[in-house]
């Protein structure tokens, strides 16, 4: 007994050890790897340096993007040798905020370049953190006037500094795929559909409806016109009336939100939506099984189809949103206080944001689109667009962003926009009437910053 | 043998240089210990520390921090109801997933230790699986198998002629639907602490049972349970300690997205820790939120912790950890 136990654990042993010497050549190899890879970033480095004579030293960047595109920032801005090599650390959208607030609460951290995205943008511009880009060693005033008006505002503060630029915007309109409105025998060109729903043609949300009506009872209600009416529709007429619920410091969510919150219900009462909530595994699946032919959304929305239904590529065309033109999402661009290089900071933001050079480099692989009004005049955008179907895109949605209507922020946006998204969720999950419903959001939404100064 | 006298003072010299020969005798063992107090401090102690002196502040990270006192507490247990929905979601949670998961764990751990089954190993093994695997790969696997149109669920449910059921969409279907993950993740390691403790049973008290002619479920109910009671109030506290800072799963499964809020509809799956981390660092501004607000919201939480194992510990008799 006594020998075989110990016959046992020798052989237990032995594996163990061989596990081991395995995961050891392993990590040596990756570390082999690492080493090859820092030499060549050294030797890279070495390069940039040499060509620019008389030039202060090479200075590393940090930028800190929530999308692994940024890359291409980084890549191409490396290779002009301006006398910095920008690093750029991909940040997950769900704690990138968290990241930089924590950095300025502990005072060390922050990246050099940080990014900021619409929904979070009035928390930061509330208070401190961020360098004024308007007054010196920074001159970010003189791009006012080539930067889309409503973008410019929200990267303001109340006193008149810029803490954060422009970089793009969401114009967002209506999406169907051809191949679907064929097979319904539909009309499917764009110039039809237009004239069906746009607001370009005065046409309304009830136009809509209507257009989604005849989806339905053309498929026998197999397929719905959009998704989910609490993001299309809501998310839509909302936006058109500004994103967000604050006028200033005025909360108004009873008047910006009870309209759309009535139209979503009523669509989905219909039955128009295919009722497959947005972003997720049904989501897709719904997209692969042609469950809905449209949806109500961004530009943004090009790269993550692209990547995720392949499938679809060429099948997309869009027409401006019925009622008005109107904007989802979109970021900026920021310099913390923290950051000690702060020329060369200026030379990559200004580079990135306020050139064409830079927005169309990430614009034309991304279709993130450009806020600084002027990268829009490169030929690139009356290119026809093969994710589209040879539809000339660019210039529809440069058109839908000239006429977005101001929009303000402030530092309750996100939870005004949590507080009506549960109260949303009850008018679409559990019939609560929608005027009700955004009534006691705006109580709850009171209650909530109720004896608060900013 | 000559007797030697001391005064008072020289006693006390005496006792001095005694003591510190005693610390130069040890002073490696001081040095050897010295890095987990210094860790400790930097850490854990000021973190801690830290956190009082906030939960008594106003403070959004950014901005000058401003002294509320006891406001803070004040709003978070008169004002605040979203906060008390968040705390019981968190018992009810705790409540609905801990006592399933340690029944089945227990009775696995049972009938893998009996000796009736082969492929013990493998059966370990295959149910500590999915402890293994991180919260967010589990979140995803699950929010696609609960997807209202086209999860796995609801098509094997369509077999039975049952209605799709909105699993994370539903306000009624939501909690079960964290419940059921959480047992599927937590019951294979609670299992294996069960399964370490029926193995720390002397088995000749088991044969001095059987040859008294005790039957299976006497041993089980006078000899394992009995024994068992150290472990199971092992369990329990750490399952207390787990539940009441329940957040990884829950945010996973109605974390919230461009069109939804935290903890899905009516807040159903929205716990403590979520509220708290919510607002600290997203909603950040104002006063029923921000870095000192969700601190009082930790010490609410760290003082619920404690009655809750206290109040299990005592009412299970004495602290038989202690035998």
């Amino acid at each position: 007994m006594a020998t075989n136990d110990k016959a046992l654990s020798r052989r237990r042993f032995l594996r163990f050890a061989a596990a081991g010497l395995g995961a050891a050549s392993v990590a040596g190899v990756l570390a082999a790897c690492g080493a090859k890879k820092s030499d060549d970033a050294a030797a890279g480095a070495e390069a940039t340096k040499a060509p620019e004579e008389g030039k202060k030293a090479n200075v590393e960047l940090t930028f800190w993007w929530w999308d692994g595109n940024g890359q291409i920032w980084a890549d191409a801005y490396n290779k002009l040798n301006r006398g910095a090599t920008v690093k750029f650390v991909n940040t997950p959208f769900a704690d990138s905020h968290d990241k930089l607030l924590t950095s300025f609460a502990s005072g060390t951290g922050a990246p050099d370049i940080a990014s900021l995205e619409i929904g979070r943008i009035g928390g930061f511009t509330a208070k401190g953190g961020l360098a004024d880009l308007k007054s010196a060693p920074f001159d970010g005033g003189k791009y006012e006037k080539d930067m889309v008006k409503y973008k410019w505002t929200q990267g303001s503060t109340t006193d008149g500094r810029l803490v954060a630029m422009p970089w793009d915007i969401g114009p967002a309109g209506v999406w169907y795929r051809t191949d679907i409105m064929e097979k319904l025998g539909l009309p499917s060109k764009p110039e039809e559909i237009e004239a069906l729903i746009s607001h370009t043609k005065g046409k309304k949300w009830e136009d809509f409806f209507a257009l989604s009506q005849q989806v339905k009872e053309k498929s026998g209600g197999k397929v719905k016109m959009v998704a989910d009416a609490a993001t299309d529709i809501y998310g839509g007429a909302l936006r058109q009336g500004g994103e967000g619920y604050f006028e200033g410091m005025k909360l108004m969510i009873e008047e910006k939100a009870t309209r759309p919150a009535q139209l979503a219900a009523d669509y989905r009462k219909q039955g128009l939506d295919a009722n497959i909530a947005w972003w997720g595994a049904d989501w897709a699946a719904g997209v692969k099984n042609d469950a809905f032919a449209g949806m109500v959304i961004a530009c943004w929305m090009q790269g993550g189809l692209t990547k995720d239904q392949p499938q679809t590529i060429g099948k997309w065309r869009v027409v401006p949103a019925p009622e008005a033109s109107y904007n989802w999402g979109g970021s900026f661009c920021a310099i913390p206080e923290q950051c000690k290089n702060t020329e060369m900071a200026w030379d990559f933001l200004t580079w990135a944001c306020c050139s064409a050079e830079g927005q169309n480099a990430m614009f034309k692989p991304t279709g993130v689109f450009p806020a600084y009004k002027p990268a829009w005049a490169d030929p690139l955008y009356d290119a026809p667009q093969d994710f589209f179907g040879g539809q000339r895109t660019f210039r529809v949605w440069g058109d839908i962003a000239d006429n977005v209507a101001s929009i303000s922020r402030s530092p309750y946006d996100l939870q005004a926009d949590d507080i009506v998204n549960a109260e949303m969720a009850k008018v679409m999950k559990e019939g609560k009437d929608p005027v009700q419903a955004m009534k006691d959001a705006e109580a709850a939404a009171l209650k909530a910053i109720e004896g608060s100064t900013p | 043998m000559a007797t030697t006298t001391f005064t008072v003072a020289e006693q006390k010299a005496q006792d001095r240089r005694t003591r510190r020969k005693e610390a130069k005798r040890n002073v490696w063992a001081y040095v050897f210990v010295a890095p987990f107090f210094f860790l400790y401090s930097i850490f854990g102690l000021f973190p801690l520390v830290y956190g009082v002196w906030l939960s008594f502040h106003q403070w959004d990270g950014i901005s000058p921090m401003k002294w509320v006192g006891f406001l803070n507490y004040i709003k978070l247990f008169t004002v605040d109801d979203v906060w008390w929905q968040a705390i019981y979601n968190t018992v009810w949670l705790f409540v609905g997933a801990t006592i399933p998961q340690l029944l089945i764990a227990l009775i696995l751990a049972f009938i893998i230790n009996s000796g009736y089954i082969r492929f013990k190993d493998f059966f370990r093994a295959a149910y500590f699986m999915p402890f293994v695997a991180s919260a967010v790969a589990v979140g995803i696997l699950f929010s696609s198998l609960f997807g209202l149109q086209y999860g796995m669920f609801n098509f094997f449910l369509s077999f039975f002629g049952i209605d799709k059921i909105d699993w994370l969409g539903s306000a009624l279907w939501l909690k079960p639907s964290i419940v059921l993950v959480t047992v599927w993740q937590w019951t294979g390691y609670s299992m294996i602490i069960f399964l370490a403790g029926l193995q720390s049973i002397n088995p000749e008290l088991y044969e001095a049972a059987r040859v008294d002619g005790a039957d299976t479920n006497d041993v089980f109910w006078k000899i394992t349970m009995p024994l068992m009671r150290p472990v199971i109030l092992f369990q329990v506290v750490t399952s207390i300690i787990g539940a009441m800072q329940n957040f990884d799963i829950p945010v996973m499964l109605a974390g919230g997205t461009q069109s939804s809020a935290p903890g899905g509809t009516d807040h159903a799956g929205l716990t403590a820790m979520m509220q708290l981390y919510w607002s600290a660092f997203k909603y950040n501004t104002g006063s029923k939120s921000g870095f000192g607000y969700a601190s009082a919201m930790s010490f609410i939480l760290f003082f619920m912790i404690v009655t809750f194992s206290y109040l299990y510990n005592r009412a299970n008799g004495r602290n038989l950890t202690e035998d």
